[in-house]
């Protein structure tokens, strides 16, 4: 069998008496595409948040790899190669939009402090992080400063940000969510081809036909805890997935 | 030049120069310091301590007068940095009161009397005092300002500038906050150091009294109204806060309350500071420069 890229064992997460993540397990293999769903409140966002260390775990374990990550700090985990984008986006917002891109593509350097002296803004570096923004549509507004983007723009942006960093696996936090209607056909062929690259996609994402479409395989958290795991027309037909997202009341009209 | 103005200018850029290093931690890191005054009095006192007692001269003290500043930075920024915003504040001015303390209470730095006889800087066989020495602390400033040039073209910067706008993505892009905070504070205070060191020098005389408090906090209305994060702001918001006193003296039993206005109206109206963008002084220049170029 496959060895998983990355392995999530009996994870929790309390805040107080509250379990945001209650005892989840599920392994991601190397090149799929994973969706994670869940009504608000699930525990989807505090999930992400567990394995790209910002919180650490109330008891279980990650694993990346063959290494244990639960209790790593964040930038450790992003020197891994696992990159993320948040649902409530994080520009750096005094920086142009070409800077944002040139933070992460230091992310080679921030480790060894022999390195941090030279400057950023040398050709080579501008250009390969230029072609990054042309791959997310943002080159015309390179020069532009990311606090003053429309939202839309700094979901891609987020996601340029993602991609320099994320080079074994992509953490995508409701990144589809605010976008138009040809925004999220584009995001999607950008998720296709870069999946074609070999990367491994985790992503969050309210819109059934999005997920559906895109995902190999998805994850329903429900309260905390995992309820359903399967190919997307398994988990379309789960009759836990439909309660909890329509309430007892709603199988009644979705049969 | 009249000794008087050879005094007020040799102040302003010694000045400029610890202001130049809170910039580094306020401007480009973000991190707040309201306690800046006594890494400038850790270097005036570890100068002093060095000619006086030990004998050094002000060149073969410099580099250890800079370290230790840059050392006590590092213990003291360690602790601190692992608290945000308002906390740190509230911290840089518990660390200002310590620090002064320490001055004014252990005997070993002269107690309540200070430290007096510190030798004035040698140059060669040449003893700087008047313009000798202002250009002598112009050289140094422009050193500083040199390596904030190159410091914010450099990944460092870049890392500092990220955790400053948002330090949870900063820290997904593979930035240990805690490392580049504590680089942009040993950078700063090492600069104040060196400000310190010129100071001690040039008054020959120091007491705990001149690295208290309300010294930090003019060090800080100096940034603000100059433009945090900029090159020059320091600068500019240390001649002008420099100079004014002086054209004011009548007022000057009101000082503090002229600057804590002064604060207030530049965090109200122009929070980047004079240099800052967007602000009405750089809207002012900017056809100036465009029409001078022309």
């Amino acid at each position: 069998m496959m060895q998983p890229l990355l392995s999530v064992k009996g994870v929790s997460r309390y805040f107080g008496g509250l379990r945001a993540v209650d005892g989840v397990s599920f392994d991601v293999f190397p090149g799929e595409i994973l969706g994670i769903l869940g009504p608000n409140g699930a525990g989807k966002t505090v999930l992400f948040n567990l394995i790209s260390g910002i919180y650490e775990p109330t008891s279980g374990e990650i694993w990346f790899r063959s290494e244990r990550i639960d209790s790593i700090l964040p930038h450790l985990i992003a020197q891994k190669g696992i990159g993320r984008t948040f649902q409530i986006v994080k520009p750096f917002a005094s920086l142009t939009v070409l800077q944002n891109v040139l933070v992460a593509r230091g992310i080679t350097r921030y480790s060894h402090l022999s390195k941090v002296w030279g400057p950023w803004g040398s050709k080579g570096e501008i250009r390969k992080a230029m072609e990054v923004l042309e791959k997310v549509g943002l080159s015309d507004l390179a020069e532009r400063k990311a606090g003053l983007l429309p939202l839309g723009n700094l979901r891609r942006l987020e996601i340029a940000r993602a991609l320099v960093v994320g080079h074994t696996i992509l953490l995508l936090d409701e990144s589809f969510s605010g976008l138009r209607h040809d925004e999220i056909s584009r995001l999607e062929d950008l998720i296709r081809s870069i999946r074609k690259d070999g990367l491994t996609v985790i992503l969050i994402e309210h819109n059934m036909r999005v997920s559906m479409g895109l995902c190999d395989r998805i994850i329903v958290l429900d309260h905390g805890q995992k309820i359903a795991e399967g190919p997307p027309l398994e988990i379309q037909q789960d009759k836990r997935v439909i309660e909890a997202y329509l309430g007892g009341k709603g199988i009644a009209y979705a049969s | 030049m009249s000794s008087y103005a050879v005094t007020i200018a040799t102040i302003i850029v010694i000045q400029a120069i610890a202001v130049c290093g809170l910039n580094v931690i306020v401007g480009y890191a973000g991190q707040i310091s309201l306690g800046h005054a006594a890494f400038f009095g850790i270097g005036a006192y570890s100068a002093a301590v060095l000619t006086t007692k030990l004998g050094l001269s002000f060149w073969t003290a410099l580099p250890l007068v800079i370290g230790i500043s840059a050392l006590i930075g590092l213990l003291l920024g360690l602790p601190s940095l692992r608290v945000r915003e308002d906390f740190l504040a509230i911290t840089t001015i518990g660390i200002n009161f310590i620090v002064e303390a320490v001055f004014r209470y252990v005997p070993f730095f002269g107690g309540a009397l200070g430290i007096g006889g510190i030798p004035r800087i040698m140059f060669f066989d040449i003893r700087l005092k008047g313009i000798p020495f202002l250009l002598l602390c112009v050289g140094f400033l422009i050193l500083v300002l040199l390596i904030c040039w190159w410091l914010t073209r450099s990944w460092a910067s870049l890392a500092c500038y990220a955790i400053r706008d948002e330090e949870a993505a900063a820290s997904t892009m593979g930035i240990s906050p805690v490392r580049f905070k504590l680089l942009a504070f040993v950078i700063g205070t090492a600069m104040a150091g060196l400000g310190g060191s010129l100071y001690a020098h040039y008054m020959q005389f120091i007491s705990a009294g001149d690295f208290s408090f309300p010294v930090s906090v003019g060090f800080l209305s100096m940034l603000v109204l100059g433009g945090m994060g900029t090159l020059w702001g320091p600068v500019v918001g240390t001649l002008i806060l420099g100079i004014l006193p002086e054209l004011f003296r009548p007022l000057v039993d009101y000082r503090i309350f002229f600057y804590t206005l002064l604060l207030l109206l530049m965090i109200r109206f122009q929070p980047g500071g004079l240099l800052g963008e967007e602000s009405f002084a750089r809207k002012i220049i900017k056809p100036l420069m465009r029409g001078f170029k022309k």
